[in-house]
């Protein structure tokens, strides 16, 4: 069984994932052939390589008021520490809703899922007074307070969804080896929850990161985000292409070697519960 | 050469503030905050740097920090107005005066009336243009909004194509409809236009462009159902339906209609003088410009941009003190030279600078009968609602009649 | 399973609870009251109390039924390949092959690309005049003239559909992916010892192992395609005639003209739309808890 032929795994795996693969890829090609592609290529016959290659538009990227590296590193912290509050938070709530019963559980759950139903642009000017109120606008706090408050039910959900799939056995047998509830917590629940923290994780990340509305009116010129710098690329005498899809590239490019040490972690959830089980 | 002309406009500015009697001599050193947008990375460095220099020269030790937003095809206003409604410490803001009504029935805009009259340049911005500000805000008394710098737009033409179909620049309206047609040149003979006349304007923004048709024909904004302005929007409808136009028309905007008519897709389209500069490097001699000719009637859009000094500020004089730096001085002469946009100051239209380029000329030609669509409390609607109501005539599911209806409606209720 | 009296659990909700509360109560509170109010920022002084009266225009509002119509095909068609796609997509990742860490982290570029840029490019390669699309459709012989997509009608709406397919691929097949890892493998050997093909082990075993997982996150994507608004308005805005407005482009587009007595108004249909399919689901759960 283990042996596959070549042939049958060509069709169970190698040609479904290259269709896939290309249609995720094939925008992400055109965003970088068009980032080293001159301008003057871009309006015309349509050219799948090009032999201009030029880089003037990422030198151009650091060097022009759009303040890139700036703009990364304040969507990193805004973005990092959205997860560490968000997760913390959705893992405590998730666990109580999965493994105890307790009056008004069932309202809280339902009032997770509604908060995510009302369109955001109807919340803004209220909004915009409480973070001022709270002294926290133009600071990575406002982000942060926003994008939990908006990643949290999601999180909860999602969160206590895996939690109700992961068998109870292993837990229950570390109680009845006389663990309490928070060493069983700690030792056993959260090691095999890793895939599942990580899959959330990136979730809270990539909604904090690519947000525009709450960034465009949080922050200043000194914490703006890496939506809002591209963003300022488009004027109202159009698109700087060069610009926005070198910039498009740039911010690509960390999330998925981010996410390429962290999807290790995808695996490593899974052995860790197999040993101990 | 230029340097020497710019000083010398600098100097003599600076000579008639020198002059000038200090009506609010006791402003105190403080700091104004000043949002704007940028329409690309270069205009953002040269309004950082139009800050610095007004920071390091001004006489009363007045720091403008400014706070860039993104355009955001428009939404720059709706940003404005949710952090200003959510108490933000904003002094001056840039504005257009189709966003200015919102902001003023919110009592959010101070009165720069008092400002203006105690300045003693005042009269280098032409009355008329402080009445178009006066009336915006919906008011004869009160003026919101000061005048920073305009654009007019205009048709571009390739004079090449314009002598492959043997054309002249048409002078007429009726002129112009034939050269939409005889410029729709099919090269190779598949039956297919390789040239289209005209590059239309059907996505957001269009409504500018499409205004100049239906005044062509004799109709105006006040009842846009009478049979002269149908007419127009008639004309409008065949230009698509006959395929003197891109079939993409419909989703069109500014980026399209550029793109098209540099790439040599469209003969003529409808833009002002930012996109000038653009043109001629990538098509060089081959692109002209004229103003949208007369017909029954003329008219043509007039961009605009403005300051605006908000009710919280607290610094009322020293914010003036950066408005008519924008509007007169350095502030002007800096910003319209870096961006090709029409000075308000006429002193500075008249430096050789503006006169000397063929562009700024045909915008210049085009004030008299350049207007605005009515400032009202329904046009920021009417405007997000012109695309749709529009497609749906050019792909025929509504008449003209029934579309100008619908926008009457809409802008007239 | 715990169900002594205990503070304990509210502890552990307790963090969750006071930053929503404290955050977006007021604001939605705010939001509800206005759709029972004529409530147009245009004209402050004429905000008044009004009942029902949005919601009665809005029921004789021809282009909210259009939008509501147009929201049930974006989501349904959207939400269901976003799920097809990425469950494949999962499944295909699950095998061990040469360079799998890498592929799985190139899989997620849709969801990383800033939304900003997502509408662009697609517009950009939907071009009518230069679009790759149309290039590529030339090539293979399929079409002779070039389409418009996003200028007529009958084709903007399923371009703009293809593209949030596009963009919600990765997060259902990390989210898979991630519970994939939860099911035991003594449960696969089982199978195998007994013959099972491996289409009954999807259906036996893989599917009913993640079944909450998988009706979460259809749950939760739904809700938010529903209220996604960037793609469409960075592609089309809504048009050409209205035919990519969904219900939460025309709330938007109401409230950016600060109508937002009769844009709350839609935003709460849109509300009860999806709790028609939220309210089943926790029905659904909280029996199944109970057995």
């Amino acid at each position: 069984m283990r042996q596959q032929s070549f042939v049958r795994r060509f069709f169970t795996l190698y040609l479904p994932l290259t269709l896939i693969l290309l249609f995720i890829l094939f925008p992400f090609y055109w965003i970088f052939l068009t980032s080293i592609k001159p301008e003057t290529e871009l309006y015309g016959a349509v050219t799948y390589i090009t032999k201009n290659i030029t880089f003037e538009n990422y030198k151009k990227l650091f060097a022009t008021t759009v303040n890139f590296f700036a703009a990364m590193k304040n969507s990193f912290i805004a973005a990092g520490l959205t997860t560490i509050v968000s997760l913390t938070a959705s893992t405590l709530a998730a666990y109580a809703f999965s493994r105890y019963r307790f009056k008004g559980r069932r309202f809280l759950m339902a009032m997770f899922l509604s908060n995510n139903m009302f369109p955001t642009v109807l919340l803004l000017i209220p909004l915009y007074s409480i973070m001022r109120n709270l002294h926290i606008l133009y600071t990575p706090w406002a982000l942060v307070l926003a994008y939990t408050t908006f990643t949290l039910p999601f999180s909860v959900w999602l969160l206590n969804g895996f939690m109700n799939d992961l068998p109870m056995s292993l837990e229950e047998a570390a109680l009845v080896d006389g663990c309490n509830r928070r060493q069983a917590f700690m030792r056993i629940v959260l090691p095999i929850l890793g895939p599942s923290l990580v899959a959330t994780g990136v979730y809270i990340f990539m909604t904090s990161w690519n947000e525009y509305t709450f960034a465009v009116m949080f922050t200043n010129n000194s914490s703006r985000t890496i939506p809002v710098a591209l963003k300022s690329l488009i004027g109202q005498l159009g698109v700087d292409w060069g610009l926005l899809t070198a910039g498009g590239i740039i911010t690509i490019i960390p999330v998925c070697i981010m996410f390429f040490f962290a999807q290790k972690r995808l695996v490593e959830g899974l052995t860790a519960g197999a040993v101990k089980g | 050469m230029r340097n020497i002309k710019l000083t010398g406009t600098i100097i003599a500015l600076a000579a008639s503030a020198a002059f000038g009697t200090c009506a609010f001599a006791d402003i105190e050193p403080c700091t104004i905050n000043y949002v704007y947008w940028a329409d690309n990375t270069d205009y953002s460095a040269l309004m950082q740097d139009i800050i610095a220099k007004f920071n390091a020269e001004n006489e009363y030790g007045i720091e403008v920090v400014g706070e860039e937003i993104p355009w955001d095809g428009g939404g720059y206003s709706n940003t404005l107005f949710n952090t200003a409604m959510g108490g933000a410490d904003i002094d001056v803001a840039t504005l257009k005066l189709t966003a200015t009504p919102m902001f003023v029935n919110n009592d959010l805009l101070a009165d720069l009336v008092p400002f203006v009259d105690a300045w003693e340049d005042k009269d280098v911005i032409s009355e008329n243009l402080y009445n178009i500000m006066k009336e915006a805000g919906g008011s004869e008394d009160a003026m919101y909004l000061m005048p920073w710098n305009t654009q007019i737009l205009y048709v571009y033409y390739r004079p090449s194509v314009f002598e492959e179909a043997g054309i002249e620049v048409p002078t007429t309206y009726d002129e112009l409809l034939a050269a939409i047609e005889k410029c729709t040149i099919d090269r190779d003979g598949d039956g297919k236009a390789d040239v289209y006349g005209w590059g239309m304007r059907g996505a957001a923004g269009g409504q500018e462009p499409w205004g100049s048709f239906i005044h062509a024909r004799g109709g105006d904004w006040d009842d846009l159902t009478t049979p002269e302005a149908v007419a127009g929007m008639q004309d409008f409808i065949d230009i698509y339906q006959k395929g003197f136009c891109p079939p993409t028309a419909t989703n069109d905007g500014f980026q399209e209609i550029i793109a098209n008519f540099k790439s040599g897709l469209t003969a003529m389209t409808v833009h002002h003088i930012g996109s000038s500069k653009g043109m001629v490097e990538e098509l060089g001699e081959d692109v002209g410009a004229f103003i949208f000719p007369a017909g029954e009637g003329q008219w043509t859009s007039m961009g605009d941009t403005e300051n605006v000094m908000f009710e919280s500020c607290e610094n009322k004089e020293a914010a003036f003190e950066w408005i008519k730096y924008l509007a007169a001085y350095d502030g002007q002469v800096m910003w319209c030279e870096g961006t090709g946009n029409i000075p308000v100051s006429t002193e500075v239209q008249q430096t050789e600078y503006f006169q000397s380029d063929p562009f700024m000329v045909v915008s210049f030609g085009g004030v008299d009968v350049a207007g605005i669509l009515p400032i009202k409390d329904e046009t920021t609607e009417w405007i997000s609602n012109w695309p749709a109501t529009i497609s749906q005539a050019l792909v025929g599911d509504i008449s003209a009649e029934e579309c100008m209806q619908i926008l009457n409606d809409g802008l007239n209720p | 399973m715990n169900r002594k009296k205990s503070i304990y659990p509210y502890l552990l909700v307790a963090p969750a609870v006071l930053i929503i509360l404290c955050v977006v109560f007021v604001p939605v509170f705010n939001a509800v009251r206005m759709s029972f109010q004529h409530y147009d920022l245009r004209k402050p002084k004429e905000i008044a109390f009004i009942g029902l009266e949005n919601y009665v225009s809005l029921f004789q509002d021809k282009l909210f039924w259009k939008s509501l119509i147009k929201t049930v095909l974006w989501v349904v068609f959207g939400v269901g390949f976003q799920f097809v796609f990425g469950f494949i997509l999962a499944v295909l990742l699950n095998q061990e092959f040469k360079g799998r860490g890498v592929i799985r982290a190139v899989s997620l570029i849709p969801w990383v690309t800033p939304g900003v840029l997502i509408g662009l490019m697609w517009r950009w390669m939907y071009d009518g005049n230069y679009g790759v699309v149309n290039d590529i459709l030339h090539k293979l012989h399929l079409i002779n003239d070039n389409i418009a997509f996003l200028a007529n009608p009958k084709t903007a709406f399923p371009a703009v559909i293809i593209t949030i397919i596009w963009q919600g691929i990765p997060f259902f097949a990390l989210m898979i992916l991630a519970a994939l890892q939860g099911i035991p493998y003594e449960l696969y050997e089982a199978a195998e010892i007994d013959g099972a093909t491996r289409l009954q082990r999807l259906f036996r075993i893989t599917i009913p192992s993640i079944k909450n997982t998988i009706l979460i996150t259809l749950l939760l994507r739904i809700i938010w395609v529903a209220n996604s608004v960037d793609v469409i308005f960075n592609m089309t805005e809504g048009g050409p005639a209205y035919a990519t407005q969904t219900l939460s482009v025309y709330v938007f587009n109401k409230a950016n003209v600060l109508n937002l007595g009769y844009s709350s108004a839609m935003a709460i249909m849109l509300a009860i739309l999806l709790c028609s399919v939220a309210i089943p689901y926790l029905i659904f759960t909280f029996r199944g808890e109970d057995k």
